[in-house]
């Protein structure tokens, strides 16, 4: 004989079925969400990882200053152990003051990915990247303008050497409106070229490294870059493993996806406590019965399972959906964000066996293990307990003493939080937890606006030149300076540091500079927490030499990781001549420098574009964020504050025919969570805000550059604006709830 | 002997509150003897009842049933005994308010290898034709004859009653009593009722009064009656 039991399971989800459609439907969304994320993680991650080999992709490129000459070329690869292809680009000028980066077609290295459409011919069409497309607002069968040209847009590409559109290795992040790529005809490209040519090549390797981005593959890496220095003059040097192009959006695609578990694992744990706080409010209201089963003969095994029965069937079926959604819905809508920012090959769903894990068997066992623990807990009571309703584990001999001076009404209240602290405390967590989510989705947008503005302010110049060759020039507000990337030391993550060499006295830099010490950018100083008189070591990548510096001062330049010093003190440490400069700084555009020895003109647009970059991928998942937050929020509240007002019914039913009104009941029972809910949520601002701190900076170690967690205090005020909003709503319900509690509830038996 | 209550004695509280509630209770019961263990209100016998039933422990004697002592059983055997052997009734009904009645039966049916039929308890408990309500569509006295449904329908050796009238008027009383009576001599099952109402010792086979803890008469009752001739 099946246990009768189970047939209550479905009249248990039936009677409460407010309680358990808010929840069922908030986690379909939780996990719809994350699974559509997993599923769409998973199956860009794949075909990123494949596209190395369906498309060939590069192990190195370097640019060249001139076109070399075969026998130099046939010299690199001999010594090398290389093969060389030419991937020879042109950059052009093009729409919204943007630079296109444009290539031949790719038919043995790097080869083009064609998402729609066709590869042009002629003189006159193009093949765009996708998201430099759209970011520009621009359509197959439409018009760009390229330098003087109007060309046609044939095709829809992605190059899989430009998954993510640095247009700079060197660069903290990329601006798709700014910078794309392109494929046109040769005829075309010669066009092109006579203005404005790189030479590129890139390599792979006769016997390739084990592992494409590990310490073998730097190695090799830094032996080449011996060969190919000692053949030609080079401009830029980026090793496969180094290239941020190709590598920063496969490290991304993998690394939210511990953000969206964590976010996960930790709502389900809220959940599975409003679970556990609702469950042990039905064995209260049970008791009777649960003494009656057990003095029979049932088992605490039984019962547990049974309670445990309704709350597991909901999330599984919630489960099930969620999935579902996930992999039709909502793999799309998640995939748009990472395709938002990255410029991804084609892709096939996959079934992943991990994201069904994640999100079904590992959520089944929180909400199982904490409504076990609970359910165990409670239930170990003996029968007797249960049938004299004395669930106290701790009899308390004495009520809680309150000073008599305090009103019957405040003493009433206090009484019921006292009496309901752990659904309190369930709150408190649950809004402490919202409101991370909340206000890490508010800080996001005003944090990159106030960076942006910092940036502008802090600018040393509003023209940075970075010269192929030392060339002068007439304009006398130009400056010269010397600049050299280093990497910071470490095994696992190296990033670069801009070593910047001022003339005394500098006219953009204002800051002495003393040449026993150096002076290091805030963003730099607080990364890696460094002060004044703290040593730094510093190597290039290249040569494996090695520059200790003594930090001397921080100096307020948050867009970029830097070190300052006097121009003679970095020449000297280069064993360059005195005299010897790498560009200039200019408060205006200089004129009189050929174009083609410029190798880089760096202005306020460049320094901008990570935050205009990160606004515009990560914008509609702060919008997901919010919306989460919120919903935590009337979620964990409202569930909680109903099983407070369930609990007391009886007591609200008699001090109805007592004759108190119902503005005082609402005063006793609603004011009370109104005033935890709003205590709670201003309480947890400075630990939400410690919390952020902390995930925060863990998050940017991760991540080159720096972008300093400071919470502006808008943010904490539509955080409370917000929380406190959503408990509005909350309060409005339960005290329709508390008016529709009936005169006769008070008379009924207990059972 | 079917049930020995060895020197059961048991108190609550400590230091000036301490109550002994127990001060050596010993009688025996033969199997499907019907005893009545009756006295005033604190005279300890809901605790001796509930220290038979195993869902209480005594602070010393024992409680010896077909000769295996419950004081040497753990938790688990407990619930196995109680599982096997006993059938509970109590003043309050406590059925499962989300199930009808005839479910409430078979929650009791589900705890016995042998149960007895539902639907047939269900006839002869006067239900049949309510056993799609639900509980709170019953009146106090059909609620608690589905108790008595749920208690007897695993064939309990023994039926625990508290006070199984308690909550209910002189002619619904009558009606519950005449069951109690009737699961007596149909099932033979061994019957101990907890009551403070002195008339229903008249149907019991044996009598134990209680008061203040100690037994002041245990005697076989030679003028038993049956149910319906009972009055007060």
């Amino acid at each position: 004989m099946k246990n009768p039991l189970r047939r209550r399971i479905p009249r248990e989800i039936k009677g409460e079925a407010g309680k358990y459609i808010v929840i069922f439907l908030f986690m379909v969304a939780l996990i719809s969400i994350t699974s559509g994320f997993f599923v769409a993680d998973g199956s860009l991650k794949k075909a990123y990882d494949e596209s190395f080999e369906k498309y060939n992709i590069e192990d190195g490129n370097f640019e060249l200053v001139d076109k070399p000459d075969a026998q130099t070329l046939n010299a690199v690869e001999t010594e090398g152990g290389v093969k060389l292809y030419e991937n020879l680009y042109t950059t052009q000028e093009s729409i919204g003051g943007s630079r296109l980066r444009m290539f031949t077609d790719r038919k043995d290295v790097n080869k083009v990915c064609i998402l729609e459409g066709r590869l042009p011919e002629g003189n006159s069409e193009i093949a765009l990247d996708r998201l430099y497309m759209k970011s520009n607002d621009l359509e197959k069968g439409g018009k760009i303008t390229v330098a003087d040209k109007e060309l046609e847009i044939v095709g829809i590409i992605a190059l899989p050497d430009y998954s993510a559109l640095y247009e700079n290795n060197t660069d903290f992040m990329f601006d798709t409106e700014k910078f794309g790529v392109g494929i046109i005809s040769q005829e075309l490209f010669d066009s092109f070229s006579k203005t404005n040519i790189s030479y590129c090549y890139s390599w792979k390797y006769n016997d390739p490294p084990k592992n494409r981005t590990g310490k073998d593959a730097v190695d090799k890496a830094s032996e080449f870059s011996k060969v190919i220095t000692q053949k030609a003059q080079l401009i830029d040097f980026i090793p496969g493993c180094e290239n941020s192009a190709i590598n920063f959006s496969g490290e991304d695609i993998g690394g939210d996806r511990v953000m969206f578990l964590v976010m996960l694992y930790m709502l389900i744990v809220i959940i599975s406590f409003v679970f556990a706080v609702t469950t042990g409010n039905t064995i209260v209201k049970e008791a009777n019965v649960i003494g009656t089963l057990r003095a029979s003969g049932y088992t605490k095994g039984e019962l547990i399972r049974h309670y445990m029965a309704a709350p597991l069937i909901v999330l599984l079926v919630a489960c099930v959906i969620g999935n579902i959604l996930g992999y039709t819905v909502f793999k799309d809508f998640m995939a748009d964000a990472y395709l938002g920012s990255y410029s991804l090959v084609s892709y096939e769903t996959l079934w992943n066996a991990d994201a069904f894990i994640d999100t079904t068997v590992v959520p089944f066992i929180i909400l199982a293990f904490i409504n076990f623990i609970m359910l165990a807990r409670k239930l170990s009571l003996s029968p007797l307990n249960f049938l004299r309703r004395d669930l106290k584990r701790r009899q308390r001999k004495k009520a809680f003493k309150l000073n008599t001076k305090i009103g019957i009404m405040k003493r009433y209240r206090l009484r019921v939080i006292f009496q309901n602290i752990p659904g309190y405390v369930t709150i408190f967590a649950g809004i402490f937890f919202a409101s991370v989510i909340l206000l890490f989705s508010l800080l996001f947008n005003p944090l990159l606006e106030q960076l942006e503005k910092d940036t502008v302010n802090n600018m040393i110049a509003e023209h940075q030149y970075v010269l192929k060759a030392p060339v002068p020039t007439e304009n006398s507000k130009a400056e010269k300076y010397t600049v050299i990337t280093l990497k910071t030391e470490g095994n696992d993550f190296t990033e670069n540091i801009t070593v910047f060499g001022f003339v005394p006295e500098s006219r953009y830099f204002h800051a002495e500079l003393s040449g026993d010490t150096v002076i290091v950018s805030d963003s730099y100083a607080d990364k890696y927490g460094l002060e004044k008189g703290d040593s730094i070591t510093l190597k290039n990548e290249y040569t494996d030499k090695e520059y200790s510096f003594t930090v001397g001062g921080v100096y307020t330049y948050p867009s970029t990781l830097a070190v300052f010093t006097s121009i003679d003190d970095l020449n000297t440490r280069l064993e360059q001549p005195e005299d010897s400069f790498t560009g200039y700084l200019c408060s205006e555009e200089i004129e009189d420098i050929d174009q083609s020895l410029i190798a880089s003109h760096i202005t306020k647009d460049d320094l901008t574009k990570t935050s205009r970059q990160l606004k515009r991928s990560m914008g509609n998942m702060m919008t997901v964020f919010q919306i989460v937050g919120i919903a935590v929020i009337v979620l964990v509240v409202f569930m909680l504050s109903k099983v407070i007002i369930e609990k007391n019914s009886q007591s609200i039913s008699m001090a109805k025919i007592l004759g108190y009104k119902k503005g005082e009941i609402s005063s006793i029972y609603i004011h009370t969570t109104t005033i935890v809910t709003l205590v709670s949520v201003v309480a947890c601002l400075p630990l939400t805000a410690f919390t952020l701190d902390k995930i925060w900076r863990a998050m940017m170690m991760n991540y080159t550059g720096w972008i300093a967690p400071n919470i502006p205090m808008s943010a904490y005020i539509v955080s409370v604006i917000l929380a406190s909003a959503s408990y509005l709503v909350t309060a409005f319900i339960l005290k329709h709830r508390i008016n529709s509690i009936p005169l006769d509830e008070a008379l009924k038996n207990v059972e | 002997m079917f049930i020995d209550i060895s020197n059961i004695k048991k108190h609550f509280g400590e230091g000036d509150s301490r109550v002994d509630v127990l001060k050596g209770i010993s009688f025996e019961l033969n199997k499907g003897e019907f005893c009545v263990l009756l006295g005033p209100s604190g005279s300890g016998k809901s605790t001796l009842l509930n220290i038979i039933g195993g869902i209480d422990n005594a602070d010393s004697g024992y409680i010896s049933i077909g000769g295996e002592k419950t004081a040497d059983m753990n938790e688990k055997a407990l619930t196995l005994y109680r599982r096997k052997h006993l059938g509970y009734i109590f003043q309050m009904y406590n059925l499962i308010p989300n199930l009808n009645i005839k479910e409430n039966v078979e929650v009791g049916a589900y705890l016995s290898d042998n149960p007895l039929d539902v639907d047939e308890i269900l006839k002869t408990l006067g239900l049949y034709e309510h056993r799609h309500k639900l509980p709170n569509q019953l009146s106090g006295g059909q609620q608690q004859r589905t108790a008595i449904g749920r208690a007897i329908v695993k064939n309990p050796d023994i039926l625990l009653c508290d006070e199984p009238t308690g909550a209910l008027d002189y002619n619904t009383s009558k009606e519950i009593l005449k069951l109690i009576e009737t699961v007596n001599q149909k099932y033979g099952s061994t019957i101990i009722m907890v009551t403070h109402n002195d008339a229903i010792k008249n149907m019991a086979d044996r009598v134990v009064k209680l008061r203040d803890g100690v037994i002041r008469k245990n005697e076989l009752n030679q003028n038993k009656i049956k149910a319906e001739d009972l009055d007060w």
